[in-house]
């Protein structure tokens, strides 16, 4: 190496240091600086912006005006946020509920040698490939009460107003994301469940262990660190969501399912009351932070448990 | 060793970034210096932009000063423009629906008064339809010159439906009232009705408010008076509201239905519904949409009267126009004044009229044969011209940070979920100034 004449002291050391970087398989920070400095830039320098904002009163035309606690204390005295915080939760829970065994099953299944399999999981992954705001369109005009599939089947939809009462808007959000984000899900879990050593599978079908037996004590097991994953990202994009119900409901009828994120975006960008959407912001960080860790803690993700155990 | 060489130069690296993105930003401001001798005009993109950039090229024609048209599409043109107006890249002259939605702006000293534009060419006043321009002025002072077309709000009916009913197009309330039965009972739903758009409802509050109270009421409100929404003119609005709702004159998935992504529209233009109260664009959505329908079976008549209401019937309420705001900071007010000038030229009205709006300059009348519509055109402006009173939409008078608060309530008052003492108190906590 010291043979090789370089322009600079400085360069060589990098071009080594590199090189040698890559034969150790444990990157040095160097890898990570440009990502550093992208998210510093743009998402922990705004972060702080956010949080300062969140003390100030500002409607994007004058300078903000320093307000103290004011936007804090009317949005925890006010009834729509206390409803949007609980409805984010609600819908986070309920998308975690109903999208979790249904990809499991599905990835599970997909990860096999069934015939046509190949040609039915393709299908199957199509929601992922379009836009979420594509998506709600589509499913704003299917069902829409007159012109869509309910008019057709009353004798499931009633009088098609869906839109019309919490329980029915709250369960089409629902239903629309599990609809785009399943196959995601499914992706992840297909991909575990084609980790499973199949040694595992072979001596319990020696010990005699059926399908579903096999399923419970094997690949269940041995998904944890999948649904831990697909968890995550379920609650994080649960709590942000916002594409669908700004196209799907638009938060309504009335509240009744103004999400902290579209509340938020309406109290940024309809009431142009900056100091207050930026308070939402930060609660809702607040909120996801402690959620994420709540997950991360209960699964045992943070000890980084190995599934390969016993093998 | 390894370890420090690796962040020895991660300074750099940074620096790097940064001075990129500094260089970035340092290129905007170059091309900003140099737009000097140019006025720029944003307004709301859509297909009329076709008759502005017409008269922006126009103008550019025999002015030294030179007119650039700037376009934000229509969902976000607010939000942008409440971020850029008090920016460097901000527009000498933009469009705004007057009233509210230019409030804030005056109240943060950024608009200049027209006065001394109209003290120096009277016409740009008086060429314009007084109730039209006068959703412009804000604290006495006029703050923007009238330029798009009106739309006033009507209700417009399936002839044909009409007709296997038996009922023609309501001239009182309790004609509306019997026409809801009659079409009940022949099995459509009487009124088509966009509430998950919320805007329409509004409507339907809008024009039995004024009915009933007369426009003085809502001003009332609007200026402070939060005793106005709790007034019994107030309170017999909204119980005829109710009898109107309960009588199943919506049916009952309104709040399912748009007008954005044509719900409502094609249920009127298919048959399904007998009537829908909308502002004057619903005209040229049939024309696009159901072609066949706008031809023959469309018909439109002025909201009915209220037997003993204040209002009188042939008030309107709907958006009045839209309209060219200045900038105070503009560094060519002449030209800004010269290009104002073109909102009341024959030009402008007939190339308006041609794309199917409806200009409110004093010489629109004797164009109205030329107009995409002609009959459609003459009923309406015969109707703002001789309308009493234009109340401008509640969302657009009001300032914008009411918005959200107006339409929950509007829609849960609307549906049943809330009561008339919650509405009332829901409307008196809306911000006014």
């Amino acid at each position: 190496m010291t043979t090789t004449p370089s322009p600079s002291a400085d360069g060589d050391t990098v071009r080594r240091a590199g090189s040698s970087g890559i034969g150790a398989g444990r990157p040095g920070f160097l890898w990570a600086a440009p990502a550093a400095v992208f998210f510093g830039l743009f998402a922990i320098v705004p972060l702080i912006m956010v949080a300062v904002l969140s003390f100030a009163s500002w409607d994007g035309l004058s300078d903000p005006e320093f307000a103290g606690l004011d936007n804090w204390k009317t949005l925890l005295d006010d009834p729509v946020m206390i409803k949007s915080l609980w409805l984010s939760v609600l819908l986070t829970v309920l998308g975690v509920a109903v999208q979790t065994p249904l990809s499991i099953l599905l990835g599970v299944w997909a990860a096999g040698h069934q015939r046509n399999r190949a040609v039915l999981s393709a299908i199957y992954f199509v929601p992922m490939l379009l836009s979420v705001a594509a998506v709600s369109v589509l499913w704003r005009a299917v069902l829409d009460p007159n012109l869509g599939v309910p008019a057709q089947a009353t004798w499931l939809f009633g009088d098609g107003n869906l839109f019309g009462t919490q329980a029915t808007a709250i369960g089409v959000l629902v239903f629309v994301s599990t609809w785009q984000f399943t196959p995601l899900h499914t992706l992840i879990y297909q991909g575990a469940a084609r980790a499973v050593p199949q040694v595992l599978y072979q001596a319990a079908q020696i010990d005699g262990a059926g399908t579903v037996r096999q399923f419970f004590h094997i690949t269940l097991p041995q998904l944890r660190n999948a649904i831990i994953t697909s968890m995550i990202l379920m609650v994080v994009g649960g709590l942000t969501t916002f594409d669908t119900v700004l196209i799907l409901t638009q938060g309504g009828p009335g509240s009744d399912t103004t999400i902290s994120a579209y509340y938020m975006y309406q109290k940024a960008f309809k009431s142009f009351d900056y100091g207050a959407a930026s308070t939402i912001a930060l609660l809702l960080v607040l909120v996801s932070t402690v959620i994420s860790l709540i997950v991360v803690r209960l699964s045992g993700y943070d000890r980084m448990r190995s599934t390969m155990e016993g093998l | 060793m390894k370890r420090r060489a690796r962040s020895s130069r991660t300074p750099v690296v940074g620096g790097a970034v940064l001075a990129l993105v500094l260089s970035l930003s340092g290129c905007g401001e170059d091309s900003d210096a140099a737009g000097d001798d140019t006025i720029h005009v944003l307004v709301y993109g859509d297909a009329a932009n076709k008759v502005e950039k017409e008269i922006v090229a126009t103008f550019n024609k025999t002015s030294e000063v030179k007119a650039v048209l700037d376009t934000i599409p229509g969902a976000d043109y607010q939000a942008k423009l409440q971020t850029i107006i008090n920016s460097k890249q901000a527009p000498d002259v933009f469009f705004n629906w007057g009233g509210g939605s230019i409030k804030p702006f005056v109240d943060a000293d950024l608009l200049l008064p027209l006065d001394s534009f109209i003290a120096k060419d009277p016409d740009l006043k008086a060429k314009f339809l007084p109730s039209v321009f006068n959703s412009a002025v804000v604290d006495g002072t006029s703050y923007g010159i009238p330029m798009r077309g009106t739309q006033p709000v009507l209700l417009f009916n399936n002839g044909k439906v009409l007709e296997k009913a038996g009922v023609a197009p309501p001239k009182t309330w309790g004609d509306l009232l019997a026409a809801v039965k009659a079409l009940k009972a022949d099995g459509v739903t009487p009124i088509a009705l966009g509430g998950g758009d919320r805007w329409p409802t509004l409507m339907w509050f809008e024009y039995l408010y004024d009915r009933i109270a007369g426009p003085e009421l809502f001003q009332k409100a609007l200026d402070g008076d939060r005793e106005a929404w709790a007034s019994p003119d107030s309170r017999k609005a909204l119980s005829m509201i109710k009898e109107l709702v309960d009588a199943g004159a919506f049916g009952t998935n309104y709040d399912s239905v748009k007008f954005t992504d044509q719900g409502s529209p094609t249920l009127l233009a298919t048959g399904r519904a007998g009537f829908e109260l909308m502002g004057s664009w619903a005209y040229s959505t049939h024309q696009d949409s159901h072609p066949e329908f706008a031809k023959s079976d469309l018909g439109y008549s002025a909201f009915p009267s209220v037997a003993g209401g204040k209002g009188e019937q042939a008030n309107v309420v709907g958006n009045t126009n839209n309209f060219y705001s200045v900038v105070k900071k503009t560094k060519h007010p002449q030209a800004v004044a010269e290009f104002l000038k073109l909102m009341y030229s024959d030009r402008f009205v007939k190339a308006q009229l041609a794309i199917g709006n409806l200009p409110t300059t004093t010489n629109t009348e004797g164009f109205l044969d030329t107009a995409a519509s002609p009959g459609f055109a003459r009923f309406q402006y015969d109707m703002v011209k001789a309308a009493p009173a234009f109340q401008l939409s509640w969302d657009q008078a009001y300032p914008q940070s009411a918005a959200v608060t107006m339409y929950q309530s509007l829609q849960q008052f609307f549906n049943g979920s809330m009561d008339e003492d919650a509405f009332i108190k829901a409307m008196q906590a809306l911000p006014t100034s």
